[in-house]
């Protein structure tokens, strides 16, 4: 049998988590320092910038226009009924939101930070009690739904929050990435470093800003997420989105190839690794699985460049999706990077040695997630 | 108007021959292909002039050759040998087309394939024993000079031993044919029954029992089929898709002509033993393609263990098995030449066929999304799944068969069964699951690597795409060829001699 070729077969590097808490405790970038990664990080993230916008307004008009309505099936539309938005929609000339809701999804049922937290409060039970009964006074579907199922308006309550929340984060990040790529076509930005330091600044000019929600019905504003609850965009969204979206994840049939039977996933969801930094770039042959639903939806929206760069490599258009999951995970690796430098215990150069033993303890629990995650694209490829 | 048949292939290749100068690969391979459109537009004007109603020989021709020792050149079609020569013209085509990148003796390359194209339409259009011989030794060493120079790295040794078994095939068809002068005191080699008047019974087996070893090398039948898997392995693609395709099948055509037709009365004395030989067969290839790790050995073996629902029709002789012998014939070839073509696609992206090393190939973006789909296609039609050229053919032969030997006809469906087993082992292996090319070693790094394949040209799959849609068309629409060979299959099966002898022997 014929030896394989060896100009079949590319694997990129893994570094091991000492590598990457060094690089990490060094200000270092993960991802290598290239011309092309630049090109590659901007745009592609320029493209997610545009799909984002799109996907934050749908959310916020999921959460306000559509709020306890059981059966939304317009609700892809934005509100925009007309026959022309119809027909595109049923022939699918249209973005992918239902990846938009599998992060909403993902955020809700891994549940972690501050906003979680207060969907469990008495404060949040309260806001719901009040919101259930003036919207059943006019509604005899949910009057007859409730007193069924006691909690079903509720946990609605609950996920239109979180699908507000993700609304709200993503109009951040969307302006962020769009921003990004005007500095770089202004000439401001020229290196990987340059992106992760931009966006590093833009997330901690975001960290405070209030996360709040409001509905209003029959003409009355009730609160789902007061502004009094205190809850802020970094620790009590970003973060939690990192980890339900980034990190942990959820294993699609399609994604990963598992025998839930056999124990192969764990049962303690928190130990979960199927999220964006550790997807296989390559589908394997399910469909509509939720990642490559993005990579579908950033094609829409591709700057010509990058187009035309991968255009020019490997199959060219044949396998374009691919390609651009491969740059969306070298830049989601510097929003990553740029995340966990802007969440440092202390400044980097603090001379302290307890800060700087924290400093440490912080980079070490990164450097051990992500030493698992699909670091192989940190390397200079042609893809 | 079938000497036409002969004079185009065989003027192909003079032409190549003696073209003048150097002609660059992609013009020789122009005129070959111009070469066979003619041959296949003259078989489909056959088609069309032959009389489906009639079961004997058509369209003969006639010509005092070397008449002192019985050989004339005599020519005829029958419902028989038509859809043969029609699929000798179309996969010799298809070989051709899916000729790439010859760069090593394109002029010789050419011409072999047109002369062993001319040479089976001979063996097919025979009417005499001595000329059928003739064609049948004639592209042998075509054959063999295909597989020893455009062959793998163990083409020498696979080469030799294809010529070996099939000389000794050969020759005892050869003995048998002299017998049969020797035995008969006369010198007239026409292909007629032989009863008990001229021969004794003993004789008789003693000639068909070479026929039937001569027949059963190049069939092959277990268990002489051992050259088979080696020349497939070796030879090139398109020396493949001939070899399964059209080769393999005069075997079959020769059991079917010269031992069923000219010993009706000793086949049906042999008839149970050999239906015993062609469920050993069926279930030893299926086994044994069980046990492959190369796509392309699998693909042989199945040839091993199909080929022998042609010998359990022939065995049963009714004229229901041995349509379904025709449509075996036909099925196969195709199919086979699908299979063939698919795995040599495979291996010329991936550099192997090796099914512990080729994972996922059907992924959508990075694999060979297309190629997959026919070859599931493909393997779905070898398994017999309704709807395609393998039901048809499986469904007849043991419909026909299994009055006659039901317990033979039972083992040879478990074997039908066996080529699901197989076939599916080789799809979920190599098109399912992540797509990788390499030995799986450590899980986490093997899912990280990423796999480069050229994609596949359109123009790589048309000859593909054709056979499959073949399949299918056969599968949906069986009437057309049933309507070619029904008659002669009906005439065969009647034969005076053999409804006495059955009739005799009490099997109805």
């Amino acid at each position: 049998m014929p030896i394989i070729s060896a100009d079949l077969t590319h694997a990129g590097g893994m570094p091991t988590a000492a590598e990457l808490e060094a690089k990490l405790l060094a200000g270092q970038t993960l991802l290598a320092e290239t011309p092309n990664h630049l090109m590659q990080v901007v745009d592609v993230l320029e493209s997610y910038g545009e799909v984002l916008d799109a996907y934050s307004k749908n959310l916020i008009y999921q959460a306000e226009k559509q709020f306890l309505n059981p059966l939304p099936i317009f609700r892809y539309l934005d509100g925009d009924l007309s026959p022309a938005k119809i027909w595109r929609h049923l022939i699918h000339d249209r973005l992918n939101f239902e990846y938009a809701e599998y992060c909403q999804k993902a955020m809700f049922w891994h549940g972690t930070g501050g906003l979680d937290a207060y969907l469990d409060s008495d404060a949040f039970a309260a806001n719901c009690a009040a919101i259930i009964g003036r919207k059943t006074r006019r509604d005899p579907m949910l009057a007859l739904l409730h007193p069924l199922f006691p909690n079903f308006l509720q946990e609605l309550i609950r996920s239109a929050a979180t699908t507000h929340a993700l609304g709200q984060f993503w109009r951040v990040m969307s302006d962020l990435f769009l921003d990004l790529a005007r500095a770089e076509k202004d000439g401001q930005l020229s290196t990987v470093a340059a992106v992760v330091d931009f966006l590093r600044q833009g997330l901690v000019a975001a960290a405070a800003e209030p996360i709040s929600y409001g509905v209003e019905l029959a003409g009355e504003r009730f609160w789902v997420l007061p502004p009094e609850a205190g809850l802020t965009f970094l620790a009590d969204v970003a973060v939690p989105y990192v980890e339900a979206v980034f990190l942990r994840g959820m294993p699609f049939l399609g994604t990963v190839s598992f025998n839930a039977q056999a124990q192969q996933i764990s049962p303690d969801q928190s130990t979960f690794t199927y999220g964006a930094l550790f997807a296989d770039p390559l589908p394997s042959m399910g469909a509509g699985i939720p990642p490559s639903l993005l990579m579908q939806d950033m094609y829409r929206h591709l700057p010509k460049r990058l187009h035309q760069w991968y255009l020019q490599t490997s199959r060219g258009e044949g396998d374009v999706r691919v390609k651009i999951c491969l740059s969306f995970q070298k830049s989601m690796f510097c929003v990553t990077n740029a995340a966990i430098a802007g969440t440092f215990p202390f400044q980097l150069d603090n001379p302290d040695a307890d800060a700087q033993a924290a400093n440490r303890a912080y980079a070490a629990s990164w450097a051990a997630r992500l030493s698992s995650s699909r670091t192989d694209c940190l390397d200079p490829c042609d893809l | 108007m079938l000497s036409i048949l002969l004079i185009i292939p065989f003027f192909g290749a003079t032409l190549l021959l003696l073209w003048p100068g150097l002609p660059a690969p992609g013009r020789m391979r122009v005129v070959a292909i111009v070469v066979l459109l003619l041959q296949l537009a003259w078989s489909l004007r056959v088609l069309f002039a032959f009389d489906s109603s009639d079961g004997g020989m058509q369209l003969q021709e006639s010509l005092v050759w070397v008449s002192s020792i019985g050989l004339d050149y005599k020519l005829g079609i029958d419902g028989l040998s038509l859809p043969l020569v029609l699929m000798n013209a179309a996969l010799t085509l298809v070989s051709i087309v899916c000729t790439r990148d010859i760069s090593q003796r394109p002029r010789i390359y050419f011409s072999l394939l047109l002369l062993i194209s001319g040479a089976v339409n001979g063996v097919f259009l025979a009417g005499n024993l001595l000329l059928f011989f003739f064609f049948y030794e004639l592209e042998l060493v075509p054959l063999w000079l295909l597989i020893s120079i455009w062959g793998g790295a163990q083409r020498a040794y696979a080469a030799t031993k294809f010529l070996i078994f099939t000389a000794v095939s050969g020759v005892l068809i050869l003995g048998a044919f002299l017998g049969l002068a020797l035995f008969t005191g006369t010198v007239d080699f026409s292909i007629t029954p032989v009863l008990s008047e001229k021969l004794a019974m003993g004789q008789q087996l003693l000639l068909l029992g070479a026929l039937l070893i001569g027949f059963g090398i190049k069939i092959p039948l277990v268990p002489f089929h051992t050259w088979l898997p080696d020349a497939h392995t070796q030879a090139s693609t398109p020396v493949s898709v001939l070899l399964a395709g059209v080769l393999l099948k005069m075997g079959t055509y020769g059991l079917l002509r010269f031992c069923l037709g000219m010993f009706p009365e000793a086949w049906v004395l042999i008839a149970p033993w050999l239906a015993g030989w062609a469920a050993v067969s069926v279930l030893y290839g299926s086994l044994a393609a069980i046990a492959q790790r190369d796509m392309k050995r699998m693909v042989a073996y199945s040839s091993v263990g199909h080929m022998g629902y042609i010998l359990l029709a022939a065995a049963a002789a009714t004229p229901l098995s041995l349509l379904g012998a025709v449509f075996q014939m036909i099925s196969h070839g195709l199919i086979s030449a699908l299979l063939f073509l698919l795995v040599g696609v495979v291996y010329r992206k991936t550099g192997t066929r090796d099914l512990e090393v080729l994972r996922g190939l059907l992924n959508p973006e990075r694999g060979l999304p297309f190629i997959g789909t026919l070859m599931i296609l493909g393997v779905m039609a070898s398994a017999g799944l309704p709807g395609m050229a393998g039901f048809i053919s499986e469904f007849l032969v043991f419909r026909g068969s299994l009055e006659a030997f039901p317990l033979a006809t039972l083992l040879c469906m478990v074997g039908s069964g066996l080529t699901a087993v197989y076939f599916l082992l080789l799809v979920n292996r190599a098109f399912f699951g992540r797509m990788a090319i390499t030995p799986p070693g450590d899980p986490v790094a093997d899912a990280r690597l990423d796999i480069r394949l050229a994609a596949v040209a359109p123009r790589e799959t048309i000859t593909a795409t054709a056979l499959a849609i073949t399949v299918i068309a056969i599968g949906l629409f069986p009437a057309w060829l049933g309507r070619i060979s029904e008659t002669a299959s009906t005439t065969m099966a009647g034969l005076p001699a053999l409804l006495a002898a059955l009739q005799n022997s009490g099997v109805s």
